[in-house]
């Protein structure tokens, strides 16, 4: 970690001395870029605002809401199974996710627990969710430096995963498949045997993936030591997921913190990197699409037999009382701290997003740094726009 | 610095001859560029979509069906609706009695059931609650129209969509449910 804080210090050397020449050489002449809210390399209507200097940013300010849907107030007004076709919205790419930790919660209060079946199966999906949501990611990293192929792959490869997210839910991007105590269904025939040779093709793909990008000396040149996040400024901007572990910081709610998912039976492996660059947190989400790939072989193997449901009341009323789940989503730290009064709705969710929080530290990390590669630290940061705004 | 330029060259040939190989598996699938007939449709992941559609799992959420019959005007599926985009109306009339000699029966007529697609979520939550087994999901997808008013559509509409329905699939080995039947 040391290396980190040489760099740390040198990146903050640049940035005053960059604040310094705006002041005193008044011939270079500031300006302000602004990238977005519509600007084809932001995910979405994310709005930077930037102040150069020549070729580097001297301040960057991420202006965020445009797409704002009021989630956290429509829960308000909606009873609990209506919840979860809303919150399918929020993380858009890896929808069964955001499901997951908001039955969890609701679970908690009620005092139910899924059948051990349904938890797998709730494990199965949540990995899928994962694997379809970073292999766009892994693709899209390659367009930001300028690799279109890549994201080609991306998208083809991507379809055999949701194929199968479709084929047990019935929608591809929004299952809404979770239900308080358990799934809305069992497993169609046929379905673990198609789902280990989709992930034997997701498996190839990483593989294609690191020939294509990671070996390649120009991503190198453009994501080394590009972007450096030092672990202990993560954990005051509170990053999590592929973020914080590519800081170095060993942190995983799938093995520290695990409520009502399948992780403790599996073997697995939690990975880090400790440079904490672009290059970092794409290397750590490549290994964590190939671990997921693992788990999902080991989960259809092991399914235990029974119920997906457990005995839940026709008419939902949570009890009264608090509770907040987390669980490790594909961007990170995901939870929900339900507040509920015994109504058929709840009083009060507050969602804690993972992007939100990833990208709050962009003022912080693009202090200094080139304008070309305001577009790669994006995008190795990987938000999700529905995530920032809900 | 020399030799780090010299090197740099090749990988970018490397990237290059390896994008090269990958475009050239969906021309000539298999074989590679051995036997020099391409055949593009081989290796293609898509479907040339007016001249062939490509097939959704049955299970696939793609439009609401409606058995009449089956429907009694209950109205949990337009309560529990999340964006409220299902519009019932009936009223009670007086059905023959089943046996001869016996009262007549109140029923439920329907007089409007009409489903707004272009408000539907998709969240097929009233197909879940549907305690008649009146409502079906079938993976048809093929409806979309030129006018957005269009895409309301009556319960003569959405008992057309009921032909489409398929069969319940089988569970996966050590499932505890029961396969249900399609009304038919």
């Amino acid at each position: 970690m040391t290396s980190v804080t040489d760099r740390q210090k040198l990146q903050y050397i640049a940035a005053q001395a960059a604040d310094a020449r705006v002041n005193v050489e008044l011939e270079t002449e500031g300006m302000t870029l602004n990238l977005g809210p519509q600007h084809p390399a932001t995910h979405g209507t994310l709005r930077i605002i930037a102040q150069l200097d020549g070729e580097q940013v001297v301040h960057a300010e991420p202006v965020a809401g445009y797409m704002h849907r009021g989630y956290e107030k429509l829960t308000e007004v909606r009873t609990y199974p209506q919840i979860t076709t809303l919150v399918n919205r929020i993380d858009w790419l890896g929808s069964f996710a955001n499901e997951v930790p908001f039955i969890l919660a609701a679970e908690q209060l009620m005092e139910v627990e899924a059948p051990e079946r349904a938890m797998w199966i709730r494990t199965i999906l949540f990995e899928l969710s994962r694997i379809s949501n970073l292999i766009l990611f892994l693709g899209d990293m390659g367009v930001q430096l300028g690799a279109v192929t890549p994201v080609f792959f991306a998208f083809r490869d991507r379809e055999f995963v949701l194929d199968q997210i479709e084929a047990a839910t019935g929608g591809r991007f929004h299952p809404n498949f979770d239900r308080i105590g358990g799934l809305k269904d069992d497993l169609p025939k046929g379905w673990l045997e198609s789902t280990k040779g989709s992930m034997d093709k997701v498996r190839e793909f990483c593989d294609q993936i690191e020939d294509l990008l990671l070996g390649s000396e120009i991503f190198q040149a453009r994501t080394r030591g590009i972007g450096i996040v030092p672990a202990d400024v993560a954990m005051q901007y509170g990053l999590s997921g592929a973020n914080a572990r590519a800081s170095g910081i060993d942190w995983d709610i799938r093995r520290d913190n695990c409520i009502g998912l399948a992780y403790p039976e599996l073997d697995w492996k939690v990975w880090k990197h400790t440079d904490g660059d672009s290059f970092a947190r794409f290397w750590v989400r490549i290994q964590e699409v190939r671990e997921a790939a693992k788990m999902v072989d080991q989960l259809c193997d092991g399914l235990p037999a029974g119920p997906v449901m457990a005995k839940v009341p026709r008419i939902i009323k949570v009890p009264a009382g608090e509770a907040y789940v987390a669980t490790e989503n594909p961007l990170g730290e995901m939870g929900y701290y339900i507040v509920s009064e015994g109504e058929l709705t709840p009083f009060r969710v507050k969602i804690r997003s993972a992007s939100f929080s990833n990208m709050s530290i962009t003022p912080w990390l693009l202090r200094g740094v080139y304008v070309p590669d305001i577009i790669t630290i994006l995008g190795s940061l990987y938000f999700i726009l529905g995530d920032i705004d809900r | 610095m020399a030799g780090k330029s010299g090197s740099r060259v090749p990988g970018t040939l490397k990237g290059l001859a390896l994008t090269f190989k990958t475009a050239m598996q969906t021309m000539f699938p298999k074989r590679g560029i051995k036997t020099l007939i391409p055949a593009p449709s081989i290796g293609a992941m898509t479907v040339q979509y007016p001249h062939e559609a490509d097939l959704p799992t049955p299970r696939a959420r793609g439009v609401i069906s409606l058995k009449e019959d089956n429907c009694t005007s209950c109205m949990l599926c337009a309560r529990e609706c999340p964006d409220w985009c299902i519009y019932i109306e009936g009223h009670k009339t007086l059905a023959p009695p089943r046996r001869a000699g016996g009262k007549p029966r109140s029923v439920n007529k329907l007089d409007r059931f009409d489903i707004d697609y272009s408000l539907c979520m998709y969240c097929g939550i009233c197909v879940e609650v549907c305690p008649f087994e009146a409502l079906f999901w079938t993976p048809e997808y093929e409806y979309s129209e030129a006018r957005i008013a269009d895409l309301l559509h009556d319960k003569s509409r959405l008992g057309e969509w009921f032909q489409t329905v398929p069969d319940f699939q089988p569970y996966e080995s050590g499932s505890e449910a029961k396969v249900e039947k399609v009304p038919r």
